[in-house]
């Protein structure tokens, strides 16, 4: 009885145990169970977001500019480290900066982010030892250029952008972040799970530009030699498509200064000379002159409100064509006092001058431009001669273009093309007329005296031997943000239409303040644009139509006038007369401008300044200077000898059947070089 | 009884063993897609190097000092027009 009575007792607290037990599993189970479920799963699952990789930056040419990669960043939490001499050693093995670690470690942190990122594989080794944390982390690689640099712009360590493109198309390029739920493992790792979940981030979009990286950097070289051996302050190269508007390089050098912003887009700088022809333009477009027009430049030197004007070297009178050809600046006045002041403005403004041209390059500069109400009394002369306006040198580029296409201002642009990560085209850049700013006609006829400039002006040496060039030089006196303008300070540009007669280049070179005997446009700026279009004809792919080229090569060939030596003009011989040019003994500079020059000469009663130019060549010859030579005898030699012989002369060569040898022309005929010589073979 | 305890014990060891073989499956493809990411990551630098080793202003210095070559004058260059069939 005792017995049974003890074994009831024992059964009813095993039944009331259990009837706690399942009042405690129905509590946990139903009435707990969501918060049960939901610390599991926080227990078990954690989510994060997944940062989308950047969008990549591309040339014209598909070449990478710019792209994401994932790195590594390491951290050691020091409480976590059991055996820090082991933990250094692996940091050392993984080639990771343990330097940085055993600093830190003398100074107590308990924390340590070691500098630098690291490739996932270097330090793969690490990931299971004790108080280290990798953690993956996107870097934005740029093409080793800094040119492309200034363009493409930066991001910060947290991956926002700072300036440039990744500034400006940073919605496009950041893409859209993701979301992952993924399980842990004991140890806290993440473990893919059929109850996890990911839901992908959605990469940048890719940006093509119309950068070509091969022209980009043939400029950025030459840039840097130049601005190297003529000890300037900095320069600028801008190459565009005349026809599109497509910049095809921008490149930017500034001595001793960390410019982050594309200079050729940011700093305005008075043109000087290369100002000329939009006034010859606008004379043309008005109907107020023909090319042909001539004008009194009075030996050189006229006195106009209060100032001096004059041309180094002196011409009684020039017409239009020769004012461009030889930069005079009397006579860009005499011709320009037959324009109204708005007329001059407005020539000016139409060209896009004074206001941003809407390139998608933060800090872009809109220049000056002052209303001719702004004007003073001076300003209408000076304005005629590239000085009171300020423009960058991708407006500049951007208003010869409009000579070089037929008269169309372009809108400039950088963005070729937008991708999505699927290939799909976002947007394509077309080109797009912002305005007609003069006729075909006038265009026509300013590229032709534009030819004529690098024929026989102010800028032979830019001329190539096979392709005509065009263009026109200036060499503008610098001015400093108290002194007014400094006394043998200048900047030297020119501006290049290649192929002359049918561009698919506008090249501008500009050097700022360069140190030498020459600082004149035609003489320092000129020759970097030659060995840049050298370069290009030369490169596998610089944006040329080489079709396009073959037609618009010289028929003859005026070896004289550009390498009269007969030389191969290597990049060091180049590079050598460009330094004598810095270095060497004086000569009188073709193109200049110098305000100071006669300060110290003149009268103070007269109240006057003085512009002065240099003219390098004859005004009487104004023919082109080609060299007749006598057709070679050919008779005795085979077929291929005569067409060689014929050819190393200079000449033109067609094959015809006829029953004598010989040349027709006849051996002996006095001929300018690229006449067409038809060789006679006998018919058999 | 002895019965269903048994079949239990039998399809929790299933499912462990299952959970398993997943949890070191999912161990190797997470594994695989660091080094993965990890090669990607040594794709770019590498081509990234390869660029910046034979850009123009890397090698132009280099092949002009140690090779002696220059660019070609206009003149050296020759540009055949295409053929019209």
């Amino acid at each position: 009885m005792k017995t049974r009575k003890r074994l009831a007792i024992v059964h009813a607290f095993l039944i009331l145990f259990a009837l706690a037990l399942v009042a405690r599993a129905g509590k946990v189970q139903v009435i707990e169970g969501k918060d049960w479920v939901a610390r599991a799963r926080r227990q078990h699952f954690f989510a994060g977001s997944m940062s989308a990789p950047r969008g990549e930056i591309l040339d014209a040419s598909g070449n990478t500019l710019v792209e994401s990669r994932e790195m590594t960043r390491v951290a050691v939490a020091l409480p976590e480290v059991r055996d820090t001499a082991f933990v250094l050693k692996a940091l050392h093995h993984a080639r990771v900066d343990a330097d940085a670690v055993r600093a830190a470690i003398a100074r107590r942190r308990r924390w340590i982010e070691v500098p630098g990122l690291y490739t996932t594989a270097d330090v793969a080794s690490l990931s299971k030892l004790n108080g280290i944390h990798l953690t993956p982390v996107l870097q934005r690689v740029y093409a080793n250029s800094g040119g492309i640099k200034r363009i493409v712009g930066s991001l910060d360590g947290q991956g926002n952008p700072l300036d440039g493109l990744e500034l400006a198309l940073d919605t496009l390029l950041r893409g859209d972040s993701g979301k992952v739920r993924l399980a842990r493992d004991k140890d806290g790792r993440a473990l893919d799970s059929p109850d996890g979940w990911t839901e992908q981030p959605k990469a940048g979009s890719t940006v093509v530009l119309t950068i070509n990286n091969t022209l980009q950097d043939i400029c950025e070289r030459e840039l840097s030699i130049a601005v190297d051996s003529l000890r300037a302050d900095g320069g600028d190269i801008v190459v565009m498509n005349p026809h599109t508007g497509e910049i095809l390089a921008l490149a930017s050098s500034r001595v001793g200064k960390t410019t982050f912003s594309n200079t050729a887009v940011t700093e305005p700088f008075e043109p000087g000379s290369t100002l000329k022809p939009f006034v010859a333009a606008s004379l043309l477009e008005n109907g107020r002159a023909r090319p042909t027009d001539i004008v009194d430049t009075h030996n050189g030197r006229i006195e106009l409100d209060g100032r001096v004007i004059t041309d180094m070297h002196k011409a009684q009178s020039l017409s239009l064509a020769d004012v461009i050809r030889y930069s005079s600046n009397v006579g860009i006045v005499e011709f320009g006092q037959r324009l109204t002041p708005r007329q001059k403005y407005e020539t000016f403004r139409n060209l896009g001058f004074g206001m941003p041209l809407g390139v998608p390059l933060p800090a872009e500069a809109s220049g000056t431009l002052r209303e001719p109400k702004q004007w003073s009394k001076q300003s209408s002369a000076s304005i005629l001669m590239g000085y009171e306006i300020a423009v960058t040198p991708l407006q500049l580029v951007t208003a010869y273009a409009a000579i070089a296409n037929g008269g169309e201002l372009l809108e400039p642009h950088l963005v070729k093309e937008v991708r999505s990560i699927d290939g799909k085209v976002l947007y394509r850049a077309e080109p797009r007329s912002v305005r007609r700013v003069m006729s075909g006609e006038v265009a026509r006829t300013v590229q032709q005296m534009l030819l004529a400039v690098v024929r026989e002006g102010t800028a032979t040496k830019a001329d190539l031997a096979t392709f005509d060039v065009a263009g026109k030089s200036g060499t503008a006196r610098r001015t400093s943000q108290n002194a007014g303008y400094v006394a043998g300070s200048y900047t030297a540009s020119f501006v290049g239409l290649f192929p002359g007669n049918d561009p698919q280049y506008v090249v501008l070179v500009k050097l700022d303040n360069p140190r030498g005997a020459h600082y004149a446009g035609g003489d320092i700026a000129a020759p970097v644009t030659q060995i840049v279009l050298r370069a290009a004809l030369a490169a596998r792919d610089a944006a040329l139509d080489r079709e396009d080229l073959a037609a618009s090569e010289k028929t003859a060939v005026a070896q004289s006038q550009v390498d009269p030596a007969g030389h191969t003009n290597s990049v060091a011989e180049v590079k050598f007369v460009r330094r004598n040019d810095a270095e060497g003994p004086d000569r009188p500079a073709q193109d200049s401008y110098d305000p100071n020059r006669n300060v110290a000469k003149r009268d103070p009663s007269e109240g006057t300044a003085s512009y002065v130019i240099e003219l390098p060549a004859s005004l009487k010859s104004a023919a082109v200077a080609i060299a007749s030579r006598a057709i070679p005898d050919v008779r005795g030699l085979s077929v291929r000898e005569a067409v060689r012989a014929i050819h190393s002369a200079g000449f033109r060569v067609r094959l015809i059947g006829a029953s004598t040898a010989g040349t027709f022309p006849a051996a002996g005929t006095i001929a300018t070089p690229g006449t067409l010589v038809q060789l006679s073979r006998p018919l058999e | 009884m002895g019965l269903v305890l048994g079949v239990f014990v039998l399809v929790a060891l299933a499912i462990v063993w299952r959970r398993t073989i997943g949890i070191g499956q999912s161990e190797r493809l997470a594994a695989l897609d660091a080094k993965r990411i990890g090669l990607e990551g040594e794709r770019a630098r590498l081509e990234s190097e390869i660029r910046d080793a034979s850009a123009r202003q890397t090698l132009g210095a280099t092949v002009e000092r140690r090779l002696g070559m220059h660019i070609p004058t206009d003149k050296q260059v020759v540009i055949l027009p295409r053929t019209t069939r």
